[in-house]
């Protein structure tokens, strides 16, 4: 609670809200508090079906977010996207295939699989402008960037954990 | 054996250079000017326009002189090359620094490679080896927007990593500590932090040691899905670090200067 204005606190707790504070715990971000918030309160039997949506995640200061990329990975066993106003990004385990459904009317077309973290020697998809066909990726050599996606379903299978990121278009809200 | 140090600085956001000072390029990507842009233009010897990036320096520069003619702060920020594959400048945009004189090259043949990434290899192909190591490239509009072209601009820094490169944007800077080196980062504190963090992108890093932070690392091991240096504070004039992994520092740039 060291950002949040002392107004605003004082609003939301007078309208019933409940305000946590944990700033005893310095070993985590804010949104790692979120998430683990939402983990804990959702039964196992819902959690294949829940999505949690983080919005602000992206731009500002480098660190902020790499630490929230870092937080998709420290829960890649909970469905989180990342929002900007221009994309979104989604962690792909490698533990699973993956079919990426595209909306098209509100995503697209431009695309890109990011191997954060670690460099995958195997990559294969369908459905983007420039496939990758058992392809390696890493940083400092190939990165899937500016791709483009041509259809309705996005299907990748890699080695290694990767990031999808999608642009989300102007003109709709 | 004796590993070099390599030395860090964003001395380019101080208002004057030091006379030892590192020789600046600048390239501007297509995303709005930042609040220093004037600035990091003075310090500049070489300015590239990465294609879109002419129409933020003819649609904003005239912004930061708001009592200038902008037909003037245009002629007086005209950049000595836009390279690209000109999908993203405007016709009016290339015309205009075209017939100012401005090299203006289209690399649309070549679809391997971003625009940032030719604008690199141009100012490096330039640059006579002997000057090299005094050479670096700040890099602004490198983040925010759409992360896909965040991830390739900083895959540029990973490909080009015997270039000192700076991607700047309004909030931070990144730049990448080669594993091959030890590092010193020089903090000018009226311009920079505290607020910092490094980020080991592309693959884990076992051991990194650091002084200098407020959370400093002691061999200890960073990785995706596990600990990564984020929301650091730097504590003095002096932040050092040593890795088995290339990674990425990055630092607050302060509000209220510029």
């Amino acid at each position: 609670m060291d950002s949040i204005r002392g107004d605003v606190l004082d609003y939301y707790t007078k309208q019933g809200c409940d305000t946590i504070d944990e700033s005893h715990d310095q070993d985590t971000t804010d949104l790692h508090k979120c998430i683990a918030h939402i983990s804990n309160s959702t039964p196992d039997s819902e959690k294949s079906n829940l999505c949690i949506l983080v919005t602000g995640a992206l731009g500002g200061r480098f660190d902020h977010e790499a630490g929230n990329i870092n937080v998709l990975y420290r829960f890649s066993g909970v469905r989180i996207t990342l929002l900007s106003d221009d994309c979104l990004i989604q962690i792909l385990p490698k533990t699973h295939h993956h079919e990426i459904h595209i909306q098209s009317s509100v995503v697209g077309p431009h695309c890109g699989l990011i191997p954060i973290g670690m460099p995958s020697t195997s990559t294969t998809t369908s459905g983007l402008k420039w496939n990758l066909s058992d392809t390696e990726m890493k940083f400092g050599g190939l990165v899937s960037t500016s791709n483009l996606v041509t259809g309705e379903i996005v299907t990748v299978n890699s080695d290694s954990d990767l990031l999808w990121t999608i642009s989300i278009k102007s003109g709709f809200s | 054996m004796e590993v070099s140090i390599m030395h860090h600085t964003a001395g380019f956001l101080l208002p004057t250079l030091p006379s030892d000072s590192l020789n600046y390029a600048l390239i501007i990507l297509n995303q709005r000017l930042p609040r220093f842009a004037p600035l990091l233009w003075k310090h500049a010897k070489i300015r590239l326009c990465a294609d879109g990036g002419a129409n933020r320096l003819f649609d904003e520069m005239p912004l930061f002189f708001p009592d200038l003619n902008p037909i003037d702060v245009r002629q007086r920020y005209k950049p000595d090359v836009i390279k690209g594959d000109m999908d993203s400048i405007r016709g009016d945009v290339l015309d205009y620094y075209t017939k100012q004189g401005c090299d203006t090259i289209d690399e649309s043949h070549d679809q391997d490679t971003t625009d940032l990434h030719k604008c690199i290899a141009h100012i490096s192909n330039s640059t006579p080896d002997s000057e090299k190591s005094n050479l670096c490239i700040l890099v602004t509009g490198a983040l925010g927007g759409r992360f896909d072209h965040e991830a390739g601009n900083i895959n540029v820094l990973y490909r080009f990593s015997g270039v000192r490169i700076t991607l700047l944007s309004d909030d931070c800077l990144i730049q990448i500590l080669p594993k091959t080196h030890h590092h010193e980062i020089h903090i000018q504190s009226s311009v920079v932090g505290p607020h910092c963090g490094l980020i080991p992108i592309g693959m884990p890093s076992t051991s990194t040691t650091t002084s200098g932070l407020k959370w400093n690392l002691s061999d200890t091991e960073m990785k995706f899905g596990g600990l990564v240096s984020t929301s650091n504070l730097v504590t003095g004039e002096i932040v050092t670090v040593n890795s088995d992994s290339d990674l990425l520092w990055t630092i607050s740039i302060k509000s209220g200067f510029s």
